[in-house]
């Protein structure tokens, strides 16, 4: 099912201030969408207005072309997984389970048939009978997925429902919710602050911030294309290196970057939207993969001394001295370095990114006019 | 077709309005009911009383004469009036710092014991939740002079027979030793709850740091205990100050008035001399005092905790 | 917390007198319900008798007690009923919507219990006296009066005593019985009120204690159809004697109640007697 979103606001209350900045969002039929950002950025208020716990300011949302702005939450046939909520603590897992269904004229036997059926699809049909005391976190979490698809809703609404679960759990969890989702092909919504559940999971990512959708789009795109300057830093760990620079034109109309202590040569792709700039301040942004270890220096290649190596597993990330600058590396752990040593970073022109130092938006042209939302 | 499909958007309009119109202001389907009946029965009276203090109404009288703020002149400038409510102050800093020490001082003893800790906090509840009324009745009877227990303790020590509540030197502190007996233990309860939730590791760690107790308890209990005691210490004010049930069985005010208390006080000039407008306005003032005490004092408690 | 012994035995030392003090008085009275009317003054006073019930029965039904019990069962389950159905769900609003206003009216709320009751119970009785003169409608020494007047002290209390019990809730099990089909009220009803019972009854209890023991706006309003037992107790002083057995026979159905209350409520005790104000 379809769900749109048109022009949706919502502020605090007491406040003018915007919880949700008149949004714009559209979640294809079947699609796993991923509502991403920081705490506080409106992602779990959109989810709570799609589910009719929150009501906007002004604004529209239709599921399959179904205007549902005004139902309550129990008509709008959506099921929704909360993070600190699980079950109902009077009932048994059974009766959690069934008691979405008693809210519907239905036969004891269609009940009973359902709830095991379902239970069956999470693997909690050996813990009918147990009571909230007697389930760990994981499996309560498992009874609250039951609940939520036994009335087979179009539309799942998921508020981080694995962040209280400890880290094995949550991998397991969220293999297991991918394969609903491929097993009901409903719509599914899922909201996180955790950018590595967005991008394993996501069919879309939807990257909030204050308020404001920063950018949407595929997970590859939101980690190789980012937008803008917080789409940049806030996807990818560790994060992207970000240097405040300037730009400058030279005679052969390629455009260099001076950089605290060093400078480079922009690749052309960046042009249009370096002639467009005004001023010429940039934020230059490259991921620490894209960063070697270079044997000797050359051009794109700065010098400067490790200062710190961490390891993680095959590969180690590494903290290297450039002037002031403290740039994050990630390299092969066969190839990694020792805490002093000299070492030349080559940066890989084709994994630069820039952005305007004013507006934090890319460069890039194909970017820059496909505007946010 | 057409004509039901117009008709179905305007209801689904009218509908829709009042589903919104519910939504936000969806509180007050649950506040209402009771907003009203504390309207009624605390603002109504209040109002109702500032207008009688304002007028001359007797219970005997039909006729109401405005008399303006001519009985809270008279209120102000009566030696009564202004003996209980020395005497309300008397009871105010005599039982509140009573009963607060001595709650305090089991609080702390509290802490350091380990068996028995469940029947004696049972023990001590006792007295909170008796009857004020069946306090003072239990009190005279220990108080009488004749074969009261407390005279025959004293008598086996040596003293004399005591009629502490008939005379004027000693009716006051008998009748605030009896209060403080009775509350006492509510300050203990509270700041003993207050200090078993005191987290333990600023203990543990000052300990670590060789920070002797003393110290200890200045820079680390106090400081985090504060909103506690602030609430302990306003519950005893405002209870303080309206004292009557106790007074009234064990003195009944005398002797000379050396116990009455302003409760007490405004109680009689309305219901035994029927001057409804003098106890009004009286009220009205006492009203007015405890209100600026206990704004003070939740003042500071609000910058202590976060409310509601 | 590690302590040393001897500071210790001070402290059981201290504690110790003070349960005594604390304990004797309300012992040393009790038994005095037991003893037969010639020992009820004797001095030294008399330890060792035969118990006897003649106190209790005089009190009872010589003196009516039956019917102040009645009245002090009727008026205090009447007026925390009535707490009941209106602050629990005032409670639940104030604990789950915020809105414009909600900060400042939990703060009158509390500012509630600092009103001396002579300052209600003085306007009360002239305002029943005028309904009776102008409207005839009787509410002075009646139970409906009295029910409606407890509210001033009971409503407040009840209000926030549950507000404590419903925060303590996530509004995530409400609001997924809502997804999942329910009204708001339905969820309510099915879900959250079998949570929250256990507070319900802590709460009815300690105001069912405060109710009990009132005696200020009773002696105002009630009158020979409504009295309370608290307001009997003082009617065996009377100014030549004193029927000490009786009275603390009455003294006993008062207390004996509210002391058995206490022990099922230890534990919420503190939260109801300070108004839930430290959370």
């Amino acid at each position: 099912m379809k769900v749109v979103l048109k022009d949706l606001l919502k502020r605090f209350t007491n406040s003018d201030r915007a919880a949700v900045n008149t949004i714009n969002l559209v979640i294809e039929a079947g699609e796993l969408a991923v509502l991403l950002g920081p705490s506080g950025c409106g992602k779990t208020t959109t989810l709570r207005m799609i589910a009719g716990l929150e009501e906007p300011d002004s604004g529209r949302i239709t599921i399959n072309k179904r205007d549902i702005t005004d139902l309550a939450p129990k008509d709008r046939r959506v099921a929704m997984v909360f993070q600190n909520f699980s079950m109902y603590p009077t009932m048994n897992v059974y009766d959690n389970i069934a008691f979405p269904l008693h809210a519907i004229k239905l036969g004891r036997k269609e009940i009973d048939e359902t709830v095991r059926e379902v239970a069956r699809l999470v693997n909690i049909d050996h813990l009918l009978q147990r009571s909230v005391r007697q389930v760990s976190g994981g499996e309560a979490q498992r009874v609250a997925l039951a609940r939520s698809m036994v009335r087979r809703p179009e539309v799942f609404l998921m508020d981080e429902p694995l962040s209280n679960l400890d880290a094995k759990l949550r991998v397991q969890l969220r293999t297991e919710i991918k394969r609903l989702h491929q097993e009901t092909s409903a719509t599914f919504i899922f909201v996180t602050h955790d950018q590595e559940e967005a991008m394993t999971l996501g069919d879309k990512i939807i990257v909030m911030k204050d308020g404001d959708i920063q950018q949407a789009g595929t997970p590859h795109r939101v980690f190789f294309a980012p937008e803008n300057a917080f789409v940049a830093n806030f996807v990818g760990t560790p994060s992207m290196n970000l240097l405040p620079g300037a730009v400058q034109k030279t005679a052969s109309g390629a455009y260099r970057l001076q950089l605290p202590g060093f400078d480079l040569a922009l690749p052309a792709r960046f042009n249009d939207g370096l002639n467009n700039l005004r001023g010429d301040q940039v934020i230059w942004g490259i991921r620490p993969e894209a960063i070697r270890l270079a044997a000797e220096t050359g051009e794109n290649c700065v010098s400067g001394v490790v200062e710190l190596v961490e390891a993680l597993g095959s590969r180690d990330l590494i903290f290297a001295r450039v002037e002031d600058q403290l740039f994050r590396v990630i390299v092969d752990a066969l190839d990694s370095t020792a805490v002093g040593a000299p070492c030349h970073l080559r940066f890989d022109g084709a994994q630069m990114h820039l952005f305007d130092a004013d507006s934090e938006r890319s460069l890039l042209a194909e970017q820059t006019t496909a505007g946010t939302g | 077709m057409n004509e039901s499909d117009a008709s179905d958007n305007a209801n689904q309009s009218v509908s829709t309005r009042f589903y919104h119109l519910t939504q936000r202001h969806r509180h007050w389907f649950f506040i209402a009911p009771a907003l009203l009946i504390l309207l009624a029965v605390v603002i109504y009276p209040i109002l109702f009383s500032t207008g009688v203090s304002l007028f001359r109404v007797t219970f005997a009288s039909q006729s109401r004469p405005f008399v303006g703020l001519q009985n809270f002149e008279r209120m102000l400038s009566n030696d009564d009036f202004l003996q209980s409510a020395f005497n309300t102050l008397y009871y105010v800093v005599f039982s509140v710092s009573g009963s607060f020490a001595l709650g305090f001082a089991a609080a702390l003893l509290f802490r350091r014991v380990t068996a028995g800790k469940e029947l004696l906090r049972l023990i001590l509840i006792i007295p909170i939740t008796m009857a004020p009324i069946v306090v003072g009745l239990m009190w005279n009877w220990m108080l009488d002079p004749l074969f009261g227990l407390v005279n025959w303790f004293l008598g086996l020590i040596g003293i004399p027979g005591q009629t502490m509540l008939a005379q004027a030197s000693t009716a006051r502190i008998t009748v605030v030793l009896v209060d403080i007996w009775q509350w006492y233990p509510l300050v203990f309860l509270i700041l003993e709850a207050g200090m078993a939730t005191l987290p333990r590791a600023p203990y543990e760690s000052a300990r670590l740091e060789g920070v002797p107790s003393w110290l200890i308890f200045r820079r680390i209990t106090l400081p985090m205990l504060r909103p506690v005691i602030l609430v302990a210490l306003l519950l005893r004010t405002v209870d303080a100050f309206r004292t009557f049930d106790i007074v009234r069985v064990m003195t009944d005010g005398g002797p000379h008035l050396t116990t009455e208390t302003l409760s007490l006080y405004l109680y009689r000039t309305a219901f035994t001399f029927s001057k409804l407008s003098r106890a009004a306005a009286g009220s009205i003032l006492m009203l007015l005092v405890i209100g600026l005490i206990s704004a003070i004092m939740f003042r500071y408690l609000y910058r202590e905790v976060e409310l509601g | 917390m590690r302590v040393p012994k001897s500071e210790r035995i001070l402290a059981y030392v201290i504690l110790i007198t003070m349960a005594s003090l604390v304990l004797a008085p309300v012992l040393a009275g009790s038994i005095t319900a037991f003893k037969p009317q010639i020992i009820w003054v004797s001095s030294p006073p008399t330890w060792i008798f035969e118990p006897t019930l003649e106190n209790f029965e005089f009190v009872f039904f010589t003196r009516k007690g039956w019917l102040y019990l009645r009245n002090s069962l009727i008026i205090s389950i009447g007026s925390v009923a009535l707490a009941l159905i209106l602050g629990v769900p005032a409670a639940y609003a104030f604990a789950r919507f915020r809105f414009r206003g909600s900060k400042a009216l939990m703060q009158w709320l509390i500012s509630l219990r600092m009103i001396p009751p002579i300052v209600v119970g003085l306007p009360f009785y002239a305002m029943f006296l005028n309904l009776e003169r102008t409207f005839n409608i009787g509410l002075r020494d009646t139970y409906p009066g009295l029910i409606i007047t407890y509210q001033t002290f009971l409503l407040p209390l009840v209000i926030w005593m549950m507000r404590g019990y419903f925060a303590d809730l996530p509004a995530a099990m409400e609001e997924s019985a809502m997804v999942e089909g329910y009204t708001r009220l339905g969820a309510l009803l099915r879900v959250v009120l079998p949570v929250v019972w256990p507070g319900i009854v802590a709460t009815a209890i300690l105001n069912f204690i405060f109710a009990w023991n009132e005696f200020f706006l009773a002696l105002i309003l009630a009158g020979n159809r409504t009295s309370t037992l608290p307001m009997t107790a003082g009617t065996y002083i009377v100014r030549t004697r004193v029927e000490w057995g009786n009275l603390f026979a009455v003294n006993l159905i008062i207390m004996a109640p509210v002391i058995v209350l206490t022990i099922i409520l230890r534990q919420q005790l503190v939260k109801g007697l300070t108004f839930g104000i430290l959370e």
